[in-house]
């Protein structure tokens, strides 16, 4: 059902279920593309429950845009099904985005040094890697990031 | 693509109730012929990101009718753009495209319908089964002057529910209304039915 994401004075509400309901029917065929064991792109150290209310609503708008721009629409979908999941996950986690620019028009989304720091160290962790590499794990990665938000 | 000699399909609009989406055009003429229809569609998302991508509908690939039930495909609520081509062999027409985006948030949603029966001193209510989006608000209450309303959310699970227990000799009356999380709507309420229960009133 909905869930309320408290993001600072940023307050959302989404149905966080339904986005990892869907993921769910696509995590075991693009975890298994994954072959690097040993790195991770979305760590605990950078996660929202890590950093300071007043920063997690920008930490979370540069994260959705980051797989707006540079996952979803660059995972090699192996056929219609796929790609109609993907696009049923950006779709969602557009209007979740589209919620964000709200609060950013609204002055409740400030990015602060904590919050921008935690982001550019999740770029390295992703530019790192080999481009193809890094699309397949962060998208493998995304039930972190709802994992995150869900326990905002 | 074969070369588009086929008149394309049009007027294209979208009839929308109850979170069900139905996409429908006039269709090709083609007098001893059968035309076949394909639709694509794509969300916000692909429109800002990635707008050659189009995405074959789950339902409508070479389909013969002039309508598509693209509910399955329309699954966040966002501004979803659709399209239509007709095919015959190995000719096809040029794509028509709806004229304005569709969002799930415009569907019209309506009064259920609502089945209220007596099992003894209980009242019972049976809902239509609208879809796993559907929440049903029900207001149940005594006929007399004054009576409160009492509100019950139930979600449809598909079988009679009991309501309340009813004392003899009085009258109760039940109305609902949907509601939709997904679109944060909600329809009007049904008319109110109400049933009697037979028997004396119980001395106080």
């Amino acid at each position: 059902g909905l869930r309320t994401l408290q993001l600072g004075s940023c307050v959302v509400t989404t149905d966080l279920q339904e986005i990892q309901s869907v993921f769910s029917e696509l995590r075991h065929s693009v975890q298994a593309k994954d072959d690097i064991t040993d790195i991770r792109i979305l760590r605990r150290t950078e996660s929202l429950q890590d950093t300071k209310p007043k920063g997690r609503c920008c930490l979370l708008r540069r994260l959705l845009r980051l797989y707006m721009e540079r996952v979803f629409n660059n995972y090699p979908a192996p056929d219609h099904q796929t790609l109609r999941k993907i696009s049923r996950l950006a779709n969602s986690l557009l209007t979740i985005k589209k919620d964000l620019r709200l609060c950013h028009a609204n002055k409740k989304c400030h990015c602060g040094k904590e919050a921008m720091e935690k982001y550019n160290q999740i770029l390295r962790q992703f530019e790192q890697l080999e481009p193809q590499a890094a699309v397949v794990k962060a998208l493998g990665e995304l039930d972190i990031l709802l994992q995150w938000m869900e326990e905002t | 693509d074969g070369v588009a000699i086929l008149p394309a399909p049009s007027n294209l609009s979208v009839h929308s109730a109850n979170m069900k989406h139905l996409l429908v055009w006039s269709p090709v003429a083609l007098p001893g012929e059968t035309v076949y229809y394909s639709v694509q569609y794509q969300g916000e998302y692909e429109s800002l990101y990635r707008s050659h991508v189009w995405i074959p509908s789950s339902l409508c690939s070479l389909t013969e009718r002039p309508q598509c039930d693209v509910s399955d495909d329309i699954t966040a609520t966002v501004p979803y753009n659709l399209r239509v081509r007709a095919t015959l062999g190995s000719r096809t027409s040029a794509w028509s495209t709806l004229k304005q985006p569709f969002n799930r948030n415009s569907t019209v949603l309506t009064p259920p319908v609502v089945a209220i029966s007596k099992d003894g001193f209980h009242l019972v209510i049976e809902l239509e089964d609208l879809g796993p989006h559907f929440e049903f608000l029900v207001a149940y209450w005594r006929r007399e002057p004054g009576a409160k309303e009492h509100l019950k959310v139930l979600r449809n699970e598909g079988v009679p529910v009991h309501l309340a227990t009813m004392e003899p000799g009085a009258a109760y009356c039940v109305k609902a209304q949907t509601f939709v999380k997904a679109i944060q709507r909600h329809s009007a309420f049904s008319q109110p039915e109400c049933v009697e229960v037979r028997g004396e009133a119980l001395p106080l």
